[in-house]
């Protein structure tokens, strides 16, 4: 995997912010493409499972019983954190091709760390019911 | 080579078409997602809290949503946007990587082929619930 700590290394905003003297820049780089394959392989897992519903009814829920133990719950929220830091960061890319906030780019990374942090802890704390159920 | 530092870089390596079909559907999805996830993990929480619903996600619930027209339209939208966003993601990721660069036309050809036949095979386990 030589290549890869190469290509990490290279990219540029593994150097410090122009604007920001800070290097959130490659962080929300590398958090992007972390979750992004994350969630692509979280993709081809989602899809296998819902598929034992051609197996029949019976089975697909015995395998959802399965899949929605407190453990699972708490996997969930890793999963909802990885979908919103992905999305919210998007938006910030996004709004840096329409040249918007390009100077504010490490206050952005910031506050879509914020909001992915925030809006997590508002779910899990309407998950604790199900992580912590008998 | 260095790893893309701008958009227009981006651009150049990708092509524009991916690009730009890369940012509709990550539009697209916060929206699709969005709904995804709050109907399958928090639109019936209250039900499952106060014990009127064993579990979230069981067959019936799904069989019950997929009778309506809109989901149906959802989830097959989210099926396909998702695929696609998801493949060309990783396109993005291997064409920044020599070896995969060089062979860039068959490697597209193969993302292409695996998210037909994964959309088919996620199409067909949706049917499950709908026929």
């Amino acid at each position: 995997m030589a290549f890869s700590f190469r290509y990490l290394s290279l990219h540029p905003g593994n150097f410090q912010d122009r604007y920001s003297g800070t290097r959130s820049g490659w962080w929300a780089w590398f958090l992007q493409r972390l979750t992004g394959v994350a969630l692509v392989g979280y993709l081809f897992l989602h899809i296998a499972v819902i598929s034992t519903a051609r197996a029949g009814a019976d089975t697909f829920d015995a395998v959802l019983i399965f899949l929605q133990k407190p453990f699972f719950v708490v996997l969930d929220l890793f999963l909802i954190a990885a979908v919103l830091y992905h999305a919210l960061n998007g938006v910030r890319v996004l709004l840096f091709d329409a040249g918007i906030a390009i100077r504010q780019q490490a206050l952005m990374f910031w506050i879509c760390m914020l909001l992915t942090a925030a809006i997590t802890g508002v779910a899990g704390y309407f998950s604790l019911p199900l992580i912590f159920r008998e | 080579m260095s790893a893309p530092s701008t958009s227009q870089q981006e651009k150049m390596v990708t092509g524009f078409w991916p690009w730009f079909l890369q940012r509709v559907s990550g539009f697209l999805l916060i929206f699709l997602v969005g709904v995804h996830i709050w109907m399958t993990h928090f639109s019936g929480l209250g039900d499952v809290v106060r014990g009127h619903q064993e579990e979230l996600v069981l067959f019936e619930i799904v069989k019950q949503r997929l009778a309506q027209g809109l989901f149906i339209f959802i989830d097959f939208s989210l099926l396909a946007l998702v695929l696609y966003h998801g493949l060309n993601g990783m396109r993005n990721i291997l064409l920044e990587w020599g070896p995969a660069a060089r062979h860039a036309a068959g490697m597209t050809t193969g993302l292409w082929l695996l998210g037909v036949v994964t959309f088919i095979y996620g199409a067909w386990a949706l049917l499950a619930f709908i026929l």
